[in-house]
């Protein structure tokens, strides 16, 4: 009667590790590997179903019911500011979301700022935390140009090993997030799929705290 | 003018044939066991001022579709029902006999992101006991709510049931300071009980307190887990919270197997006094409809009553008939 449990993968950067995490917990996929051209791929129990969706949509899906399931980081979640549970932190993907800008540079106070982000609404939260309210500027792409081409004093972006900014000629002012990609649940399959999404809570929460 | 006035604007839709006639079908048969069980029909206005939403659930204020009235006063499209009875109740009290059961059906319109996928013209019909005290007014309004969904078809719905004393009286034995509460509260709506069980350590909450919010994360199903609950949590609120659940419990005997008992959900707006519940069904990916107890509501109307309600989404429930 109720339909198989659909879970969001994201396309990109966290794939391979997401699909990785999935295997260890015992819920193998055929053709997540690549080999399949199916949009939605089965595990080998036929208990979830998997698409492969692009992370920014990811919590989209899932908030509206559209996904039972997901896996995301948390930077496009806090920036979508989605209300979905969030009953695993998976810990893959770890990076941190920092303010940074041009090495030699003196940052102005106050509105006079200007930030270039991909993540407009957690900037705009992280300045209004401490009282101040700098000119947003959202990009899509290569955010660490903003402040060499004179579009903005600094940016707020992820980093991983930090050397994009070096090599850029930047510095970290101060860390917005520490950030890592959580499973995200709709708060309705929750409850009306509760013993498939409770199995798979416990699968991956088995593995990750395996890790730690 | 031209090929825009054609259109709709974002967020709004036209309801035909089929989908309409469902929907009045359901509706036909709602309020034909509402005004069996004495609930009486009102129609509150479909424009308000937009203040009126102060009152009661913080985030509708916000969501209103406002605009400015001829002497520039603020006004809202509908975007409560709740609000609105209060006010016709409080406004007549003299007249009438509490309890007062009302029912209402129509639309609410409210704000939403920009190229969300929800819809500002929501449906909604739904009823208010006002005036009466639980165990029996709460067993009453989910009985009339149970028993709509049976009449209109739903048998596979069932509706989770929660009592807001339950987190409420664990979150204020933690022993924080208020500044602490709210970033608590929010992060047991996530559920994350592993992160929060970090951060209610990293506040110095103690192991033995810690360890009650966990095991009320876990206390779902029949009532077996109002019993699990009663053995592990130790302050009065919650545990008089549980009671009155059981004591509901016992009330319902006919609804036994369409009822969840379900204790994980934390009230994070803080808007209900007592029971909250949320109607669901297997065919449908988002929630029927929702409804509890908020007894200090119609305070701020000037009429000190308690009262219970529930609401429904008649387009959750046109896409699953």
């Amino acid at each position: 009667m109720t339909r198989r449990v659909l879970i969001a993968l994201p396309k990109g950067r966290l794939y391979d590790r997401a699909t990785g995490l999935l295997a260890r917990g015992g819920i193998k996929i055929p053709g997540a590997d690549g080999t399949s051209r199916k949009l939605v791929l089965a595990d080998e129990e036929g208990k979830y179903e998997f698409v492969p969706l692009k992370p920014v949509d990811i919590p989209v899906y899932v908030e509206s019911g559209a996904m039972d399931a997901g896996i995301v980081g948390s930077d496009v979640l806090r920036e979508l500011e989605s209300d979905v549970y969030e009953p695993v932190d998976l810990g893959i993907g770890r990076c941190r979301m920092v303010l940074a800008a041009p090495e030699s540079s003196v940052l102005p106070k106050g509105g006079a700022l200007r930030v270039a982000t991909k993540y407009p609404r957690t900037t705009e939260r992280f300045f209004r935390d401490r009282h101040a309210h700098p000119h947003i500027v959202r990009l899509d792409g290569s955010v660490e140009i903003g402040p060499l081409l004179g579009l903005s004093d600094a940016i707020v972006d992820l980093v991983e090993t930090g050397r994009t900014l070096r090599e850029n000629g930047m510095r970290v002012v101060e860390e917005v997030a520490a950030v890592s990609a959580k499973l995200i649940v709709n708060r309705t399959a929750m409850k009306v799929k509760s013993a498939d999404i409770r199995r798979l809570v416990t699968q991956l929460d088995t593995v990750v705290y395996e890790d730690r | 003018m031209g090929e825009r006035s054609i259109g709709l604007p974002a967020g709004f839709r036209d309801i035909v044939f089929d989908t309409a006639e469902r929907r009045r079908r359901i509706e036909g048969e709602f309020a034909a066991v509402l005004n069996d069980a004495a609930y009486r029909e009102v129609v509150p206005s479909m424009v308000e001022y937009l203040d009126l939403y102060a009152r009661g659930n913080q985030g509708v204020r916000e969501r209103a579709l406002r605009f400015l009235d001829r002497d520039d006063a603020l006004l809202a499209l509908r975007a409560d029902f709740t609000p609105a009875v209060a006010r016709i109740v409080a406004g007549r009290l003299p007249d009438l006999h509490l309890p007062v059961r009302l029912w209402y059906s129509g639309p609410v319109f409210r704000k939403t992101g920009r190229h969300s996928a929800q819809y500002r013209e929501l449906a909604q019909i739904g009823a208010e006991l006002v005036g009466g005290l639980p165990p029996e007014a709460d067993a009453e309004i989910l009985d009339v709510a149970l028993e709509c969904l049976a009449r209109a078809g739903f048998t596979d719905a069932s509706v989770h049931v929660n009592h807001a004393g339950i987190f409420r009286g664990l979150v204020d034995s933690l022993g924080l300071e208020p500044g602490r509460l709210a970033e608590i509260r929010s992060a047991i709506d996530r559920k994350d009980m592993r992160a929060l069980d970090v951060r209610l350590e990293e506040l110095g909450v103690h192991g033995g307190v810690r360890s009650q919010v966990g095991a009320l994360s876990r206390c779902v199903g029949d009532e077996r887990a109002l019993e699990e609950a009663a053995g592990s949590l130790v302050n009065e609120e919650s545990r008089s919270a549980i009671a009155s659940l059981e004591r509901l419990a016992s009330a319902l005997p006919r609804w036994k197997d369409r009822i969840v008992y379900d204790l994980t959900e934390i009230d994070e707006m803080e808007y209900y006094t007592g029971i909250m519940f949320t109607f669901l069904s297997p065919r449908h990916s988002a929630e029927l409809g929702r409804g509890g107890r908020y007894d200090t509501l119609m305070r701020e109307f000037g009429a000190d009553l308690p009262a219970v309600g529930f609401s429904f989404s008649m387009d959750a429930l046109g896409e699953c008939a």
